[in-house]
């Protein structure tokens, strides 16, 4: 190690250090990572209402676990479904369904009882009078299902509207505790519970399976004949996490064990291990802290995918270590003998990746930053690092493994029509492909699930019979009153459309203002005629005193409207509908169907509506990564197109086209390829693609800048395409879709991206190489 | 919970009629006098109707006097004749207390005596012609409603005199005479 190097290691770990630090001064001391996805939209779509419902509905969609016990006999499957439901909350679930509000709502509702009657109601005492009313509380007395509550509910109206509230599965009930139904020959109970935490955790996640596992242990020990079938997200999040730490352990540890042999067979040292380490350790650190300093945090999207981006970055360290082992320089010189060709690669990767930053799209934003930064500092370690530690020659005899490169390069380089015809028939091929090819950003690609919890989730949604619609209304007004009058406008909108669905939300516990005071001005009118009423009585065959007794009843009566406020207070749960807003308020409302709901129908219900949006998560999400695709392919062209104009100033037009035409046709391959295959274009697709045009346009700068003749620069770029494909390519051994697809792009690719990188050089230079 | 719990009922009824015999009821059928009380009401409501249920034709509930009304359940369909003689029939999806009289009713003819001592404590004494029997709701929610059944019979499984107590302070008190001709005499 020589003078110069303790003040270059100072000069590199100082910079680093102040990166990072500025990095957790910006953070502010907390987490600086972000895990919504919905962040990564551009800011002019930010909507604080929107994403707090949007959280919610996630919330509440995720920490659900539903759970089905059934069996033929119908008090061993009760007890089986107590058990179940006792080691399920032992296991650390909670009961969804609070059953201790309902006391205090029935109280409300009866207290305000003549304000409660619906449109139909009203418009039917109205037209008909005390007949209508005389008729319905002799039909309240004679029937066997009658009910008479003459202070308040003359006529059983507060009865209809209580027993006509929305129940999220009406097949189900109340059976002791729990809910049940008959199905066929079976008798049903579903058990509804709740993970005290987030289910996209670990730890929710693996709760919520440990306790299923206990519960069907339980309930087959209980009950021999009795079936126990449980779903939910955190079911399925555990699922994903097991199947993806299970893929990242042996994938991680072959790929990395592969790379570290095919290092240590070429360079016979573990120096360049540790540099190599050194360098992208340094250059992820140094990217997450330039993202956080600019931003104020990183998205885990943009550390997974720029960190793959860095992938890039080894290319500079094995041009090093190439010339350094196998070239013709001393360990003094090998710096300058690279430096042009790691100024071109690093000028022409940045500039690619610069132009992202351009969009104003704070995903493509963030990942600009990630890779310019990365990129830079991976060279930076290159050039002060490398230098001062790799001083002394290296022994290490040429050999087959490190021959075969240059004679693959300068055989393929040989003036040939082969040439021209080869990349034609390879076109020609993958041509059909790219019509083939389909975009799918769903972004349940990202985990693969087990066949089986796919079916038994199934089974539990058709044997409750109810289908959640995927989205979910959101109504906003500047008062309570308003929203409340334009959800329930919206509702019998929903309701009128798709008549078997069941609307849920606020105003159906809590009727609009409006509503209320038409239901008290309807009995006011009725009331204003005893007469009338005493003759109705009379002719309906009641007597007339019951008459007097029904309107001394609505005299007594408090003739107030039921406020949202007061019911809240007398059931907190019902706050899950009701976001403040900075201009009022906003109600999430959702619908219920017999099977899946239309969302086309659903999102038509709301429109031309004020204040009222039909959202869907999932759609908002995929449509984000739909959108993050096109605009990242469109600008990895523009980016392209600009490099080109490095390439001319440094080449020329002619040598420009030859190196850039490469790295397309590699690309034009591999999306024939994909096609060819049926494997969907995603984002993870579009990163594959800007990792392939990075590698393949530093592959073709590498040789012309060391030289097409060098040992040193074949050698780097063969391994840097080997351990791309080891390190990426083997993630087409995924079962996760989307790590499957990038995983063949990304192989594919880069094979196609090496194998045509002789294209790149002019035929005479290379045959002189040969 | 609160119309289901009137529907005790049929519920007592089928309750009486289980519980007296070992096989299945085959049915039943009676003229009845309903007298109904009102909390806050001082004169009582009578009305005069015909009773029948069997495993065959389900449960008809008809009211004669002072109008005229008609209730029946059969499988989970119901329909009511209302006074001025429109007829409607009631939607299972929005009358959840019809499914769960519906099984209770099934589970009944079948001589499942399990399922009505799930909601009910059932004390059975002796009567000078066959038995008295008192049912209790065991539910909370169900007892704020009802407070007390209390069936007794003219002979095993012939209902005679129905009270259902509500909680309110509202009675209903039911007095069965089995129809000529009916295989309930």
């Amino acid at each position: 190690m020589g003078k110069r190097a303790p003040g270059r290691w100072a000069l590199w770990l100082v910079t680093l250090a102040a990166l990072c630090a500025l990095a957790i001064w910006r953070a502010g001391g907390g987490s600086p990572i972000e895990t919504n996805v919905l962040a990564l939209l551009p800011n002019q779509h930010a909507d604080p209402a929107l994403d707090a419902a949007t959280s919610r509905s996630r919330d509440a969609f995720s920490q659900q676990l539903l759970a089905l016990v059934s069996g033929p006999d119908d008090a061993a499957t009760r007890t089986a479904a107590q058990v179940a439901h006792r080691a399920l909350l032992k296991a650390g679930l909670q009961d969804s369904a609070n059953g201790t509000d309902i006391g205090a709502a029935l109280a409300l509702y009866r207290h305000h009882g003549f304000a409660l009657l619906d449109a139909g109601e009203s418009g039917k005492l109205a037209r008909h009078g005390a007949t209508t009313l005389a008729q319905a509380v002799a039909v309240a007395l004679a029937s066997p299902a009658g009910m008479v509550g003459l202070g308040n509910d003359p006529g059983g109206y507060v009865g209809r509207f209580i027993t006509h509230l929305p129940r999220p599965y009406p097949d189900f009930l109340p059976d002791g505790k729990l809910l049940s139904a008959q199905r066929g020959d079976r008798r049903v109970f579903l058990l509804r519970l709740q993970l005290p935490e987030a289910a996209f955790g670990a730890g929710g996640s693996a709760r919520a399976a440990q306790a299923v596992l206990i519960a069907r242990a339980a309930v087959a020990k209980s009950c021999t004949q009795c079936q126990f079938r449980a779903t939910g997200a955190a079911l399925f999040s555990n699922a994903a996490r097991l199947q993806a730490r299970g893929e990242s352990i042996w994938l991680s540890v072959t790929s990395t064990l592969l790379i570290m042999l095919l290092i240590a067979l070429v360079y016979r040292s573990l120096a360049p291990h540790v540099l190599g380490f050194l360098q992208l350790g340094a250059s992820v650190a140094a990217a997450s802290a330039a993202v956080i300093a600019i931003f104020g945090s990183i998205h885990i999207l943009t550390l997974v995918f720029g960190t793959t981006l860095l992938g890039i970055a080894i290319d500079y360290a094995f041009l090093y270590f190439s010339e350094y082992w196998f070239g013709t320089s001393a360990p003094r010189a090998v710096f300058g003998k690279v430096r042009a060709g790691l100024a071109v690669g690093l000028a022409t990767g940045v500039l690619a990746f610069a132009f992202l930053a351009l969009t104003g799209f704070p995903a493509l934003m963030q990942m600009a930053v990630f890779s310019v930064a990365g990129l830079l500092e991976a060279a930076v370690v290159v050039a002060l690092i490398f230098p001062v530690t790799l001083t002394r020659t290296a022994h290490v005899p040429p050999n087959r493994l490190t021959d075969w490169p240059q004679r693959f390069i300068a055989r393929a380089s040989r003036p040939s029509r082969w040439r021209y015809l080869l990349p034609l028939i390879v076109l020609l091929l993958a041509a059909p492909g790219w019509w083939q090819l389909r975009t799918h950003d769903d972004v349940r690609a990202l985990s693969h699930f087990p066949a089986s919890l796919v079916t038994t989730d199934s089974a539990i949604r058709t044997t409750l019979g109810r289908f959640p619609a995927t989205g979910f209304y959101l109504v906003e007004g500047d008062s309570m009153a308003q929203a409340l009058a334009r959800e329930a406008a919206l509702l019998d909108r929903v309701k009128t459309r798709l008549p078997q669905s069941t609307p849920l939300g606020l105003s159906r516990f809590v009727p609009p203002p409006a509503a209320q005071q038409r239901s008290l001005a309807t009995w006011q009118k009725l009331f204003a005629q005893p007469a009338a009423l005493r003759a109705a009585f009379t002719a309906t065959g009641l007597p007339a005193a019951l008459a007097d007794h029904v309107e001394t009843a609505w005299q007594n009566a408090d003739k107030q409207p039921l406020t949202a406020a007061q019911l809240l207070k007398a059931v907190p749960a019902l706050q899950k509908f009701v976001l403040p807003t900075p201009h009022g308020v906003a109600l999430m409302a959702t619908v219920f169907g017999t099977r899946a709901l239309p969302d086309a129908a659903l999102a038509a219900a709301a429109d031309g509506q004020a204040g009222v949006r039909y959202i869907q998560p999932l759609t908002r999400i995929n449509d984000t990564f739909g959108t993050i695709r096109v605009r990242a392919t469109w600008l990895v062209v523009i980016g392209y197109l600009l490099i080109s104009l490095i390439l001319v100033w440094r080449y020329g037009a002619r040598e420009a086209v030859r190196m850039l035409y490469p790295p397309l046709l590699a690309l034009a391959v591999t999306l024939g390829a994909l096609g060819w295959l049926g494997v969907p274009l995603n984002v993870f697709s579009v990163v594959a693609l800007i990792l392939i045009l990075g590698l393949g346009r530093d592959y073709a700068v590498f040789l012309r800048e060391v030289g097409a003749r060098e040992r040193s620069a074949a050698l780097s770029v063969t391994l840097s395409a080997l351990t791309t494909l080891l390190g990426f390519g083997l993630l087409a051994a995924s079962a996760i879709p989307a790590l499957h697809a990038f995983g063949l792009a990304t192989g594919i690719g880069i094979a196609a991206s090496y194998l045509v990188t002789p294209l790149s050089l002019p035929p005479t230079a290379t045959e002189d190489a040969a | 919970m609160k119309h289901f719990s009137t529907c005790l009922i049929l519920v007592a009824l089928l309750c009486l009629a289980v519980l007296a015999q070992a096989a299945p009821p085959a049915g039943f059928a009676a003229n009845f006098v309903q007298t109904r009380t009102l909390p806050g009401f001082a004169q009582p409501l009578v009305s005069h109707g015909q009773l029948r249920f069997s495993t065959a034709q389900g449960f008809s509930w008809v009211i004669n006097e002072p109008y005229h009304y008609a209730f029946t359940l059969k499988g989970d369909t119901a329909r009511e004749v209302l006074p001025d003689g429109t007829q409607r029939t009631l939607d299972p999806a929005k009358t959840p207390w019809l499914q769960a009289v519906e099984r209770i009713f099934v589970s009944a003819l079948a001589g499942d005596e399990a399922q009505l001592q799930r909601y009910f404590t059932v004390k059975t004494t002796p009567a000078k012609a066959g038995r008295h029997v008192e049912l209790t709701p065991k539910d909370a929610a169900m007892a704020k409603v009802i407070t007390r059944i209390d069936v007794t019979e003219s002979a095993p499984g012939k209902p005679q005199h129905l009270v259902i107590d509500e909680a309110s302070g509202g009675r209903m008190d039911i007095r069965f005479t089995p129809l000529a001709g009916t295989g309930s005499k």
